[in-house]
């Protein structure tokens, strides 16, 4: 493996074969030390209460050798793929192809998204997997304002999904108010406890943040547990009704859609609908995202993230650019919120734990941090991932966090970490080329 | 000091401010006019980025007046005082790294009024006078060199359109070339322009060489005043700001 002396290629220090077998020995080494208690013994309690073990050394072994071979590999793919100091021997045309394929990901997501109804009609658990993942898309979009956008760390999303299907619940069950009057409620109850978080952290960041909006969080959580008269404590909500097509209810009875349309009842017509209605939201999200970023606000979002002291030097209102944040995030979560209310018929406090921050938060980071496609791909992974990977039991948690690993080496910015600038110079504008050329200064 | 028939753009009387309990500015009277470039220098710690906060509300004054055009605006809040014009490229540069130039030079005009069209003229003034920020219009603010930060962040407050423009530290850790070039640029938007500039800086040399009027700062208290020229020549100003190396 020796560099041509023509060659410049400066920092290419490729490790040799010794330097990888070591690594991959000191790896198996520690995975040795690691799963001998874990995997290499199992306990179990006996019928009389005893304690029962027995080892398992065959998957032991077997784990130890798989860290091995994985170490070897992805030493090998580093090699490849290549960090930033090495040269990429990826050949260029496969680097076009990829470019290409990059560009035309977004267009056929959305174009298979709206085929997947027509795609798995018959299947009805690819399509409540489908409005899984989409709701997952839209709270990971709506998360993104406050944290992408903002860099506001917010570990208490899932409040304001609780405070938008609580919305929708009582007002449906209370006073009988349609979905469709109930939506718009429901965003603005969360904005407006959005707002009500916001204030109070108004003054901190990082670290400081994220525990308090983490309390937030389980306080709204056990506020639905304890105020049973209103929320019906543990017990939940049930009976939520179901969604209308716009007044028109979707029921097998005479006034129910398929009646109208004259074509055969179908359970499978509320799915296709619930189907659209999160897509539809989780775009609404998008849009709204896209233009805000293009507008003063959005710009000063994400410049409040980048230097807070800047921004108020530039005559940017840092509170009121924080608090719209909170609530341009919070007021998504609360329509995600009342669709989840709707579509499940039933919502207990235990929807609402903090896992669910936390997965809509990994949902933002691993997508890449403001970037929409990648927060889209990440809800995909990890919600269909965590699907995929059902049959694998107790591995699943195993796999998913290698994943996670492998993905913070080669990815650490996120699945897709290029920000799109949102500001360009219109043609028209530019300077005469004399002026530039003149000098520099 | 001159004595002017025209009210001062920006006028500081006996301006007191503190960190806590230490107090970092014991009384600072300090005028500006329209059409000057003012330099405030002095030693680590004399007070001089202190005081260029607090014109901009952080931290508050605890006794006297900061007055701008006439308007009292010792207690306005900090992001109203930039909508006055009253621009600043703040210590440290403080660009928008992960965004594009353009982005951060459209930044600096998001919260003034200016019309499109006040903001395309603005945008061309400020890549004139710095052509390298043309050439890295699309690039990410973290990308460039400090010189060129340097730049950004003096475009950035331009493209409020100010009427008085404050600098602090403009040469920190810059090659001594590209310090002349900034400089350079003041200069130029002060002759070409009409700009009044406050200048704060520890390159005593350049800056008083640059300025109109200089004031120099020791401990929270302005101890001298006068112009450029004049405080170049003045032998305490030798002695510790321009050849404290040599004194032994």
């Amino acid at each position: 493996m020796t560099a041509p002396a023509s060659q410049p290629t400066s920092f290419s220090r490729v490790p040799g074969i010794a330097f990888i077998f070591k690594k991959a020995l000191i790896s198996a080494l520690v995975a040795l030390v690691l799963f001998s208690l874990m995997i290499g013994i199992r306990t179990e309690a006996g019928p009389t209460g005893q304690l029962i073990f027995w080892t398992r050394f065959g998957d032991l072994a077997s784990m130890v050798a798989i860290v091995f071979g994985g170490s070897i590999v992805v030493e090998l793919l580093r090699q490849w793929w290549g960090p930033v100091e090495t040269v990429r021997i990826v050949p260029p045309s496969a680097q076009n192809a990829m470019a290409i394929g990059r560009r035309a990901i977004a267009p056929v997501l959305l174009i298979f998204t709206f085929l997947v109804p027509v795609i798995f009609y018959d299947q009805r658990y690819i399509l409540d997997l489908g409005i899984l993942v989409l709701t997952y898309v839209m709270l990971g979009w709506g998360l993104n304002v406050v944290v992408g956008l903002a860099g506001l760390l917010d570990l208490g999303y899932v409040a304001f999904y609780a405070v938008g299907a609580y919305s929708y619940a009582l007002l449906s069950t209370t006073f009988g108010l349609s979905f469709w009057v109930c939506l718009p409620l429901a965003g603005i109850l969360a904005a407006f406890w959005g707002v009500l978080l916001g204030f109070p952290v108004l003054r901190l960041r990082g670290d400081y943040l994220a525990i308090v909006t983490l309390a937030f969080g389980e306080i709204i959580r056990l506020v639905i547990i304890n105020w049973q008269s209103l929320t019906g404590g543990p017990n939940g909500i049930s009976g939520i009704p179901r969604p209308s097509f716009f007044g028109i209810p979707l029921t097998p009875g005479d006034d129910g859609l398929a009646a109208r349309l004259g074509i055969e009842f179908s359970p499978t017509h509320r799915i296709v609908f619930l189907f659209y209605l999160i897509l539809a939201l989780a775009l609404l999200t998008n849009w709204v995202t896209i233009r805000l970023r293009h507008l003063p606000i959005g710009r000063a979002w994400e410049a409040l993230r980048e230097d807070e002291v800047a921004c108020r030097a530039l005559g940017i209102n840092t509170t009121t650019t924080k608090l719209t944040a909170f609530a341009t995030g919070a007021m998504f979560g609360g329509f995600a919120g009342a669709f989840f209310a709707t579509r499940q018929g039933f919502i207990s406090p235990e929807s609402f734990t903090f896992q669910e921050s936390a997965l809509i938060l990994a949902i933002v980071v691993l997508g890449g941090m403001g970037s929409q496609l990648g927060v889209a791909l990440a809800a995909l992974a990890m919600i269909g991932g965590f699907e995929l990977f059902r049959g694998f039991d107790q591995y699943r948690m195993l796999v998913f966090g290698v994943a996670m690993v492998l993905l913070m080496i080669w990815r650490p910015r996120g699945l897709i970490g290029h920000r799109a600038p949102t500001v360009f110079l219109e043609r028209n504008q530019a300077i005469s080329s004399e002026l530039t050329s003149e000098g520099r200064g | 000091m001159t004595a002017s028939s025209t009210a001062p753009l920006l006028a500081i009387r006996s301006l007191r401010a503190a960190y806590g309990k230490i107090e970092a500015l014991k009384g600072v009277d300090l005028d500006i006019k329209s059409g000057e470039i003012v330099a405030l220098i002095g030693a680590n710690g004399a007070g001089k980025s202190t005081l260029m906060m607090t014109i901009f509300g952080k931290p508050r004054a605890r006794a006297g007046s900061i007055t701008f055009d006439g308007r009292d605006i010792t207690d306005v809040p900090t992001h109203e005082i930039a909508r006055l014009r009253l621009a600043q490229s703040p210590e440290g540069r403080r660009i928008f790294p992960r965004m594009s130039v353009a982005e951060n030079l459209q930044m600096g005009a998001d919260a003034t009024d200016s019309s499109e069209a006040e903001r395309t003229a603005g945008l061309e003034r400020v890549l004139t006078l710095f052509p390298r920020l043309k050439e890295r219009i699309t690039q990410r603010g973290g990308t460039l060199s400090g010189g060129e930060q340097q730049m950004l962040a003096i475009g950035r407050a331009l493209m409020s359109r100010p009427r008085l423009l404050m600098l602090d530290e403009p040469s920190l850790g810059l090659a001594p070339l590209i310090a002349r070039q900034i400089f350079d640029a003041i200069r130029t938007l002060n002759r070409q322009d009409g700009l009044t500039v406050m200048i704060v800086e520890q390159n005593a040399n350049h800056a008083l060489r640059l300025a109109h009027r200089g004031y120099v700062m020791v401990n929270g208290l302005i101890t001298l005043s006068g112009t450029g020229a004049e405080l170049l020549q003045r032998p305490e100003i030798r002695a510790a700001y321009l050849e404290g190396g040599r004194r032994g």
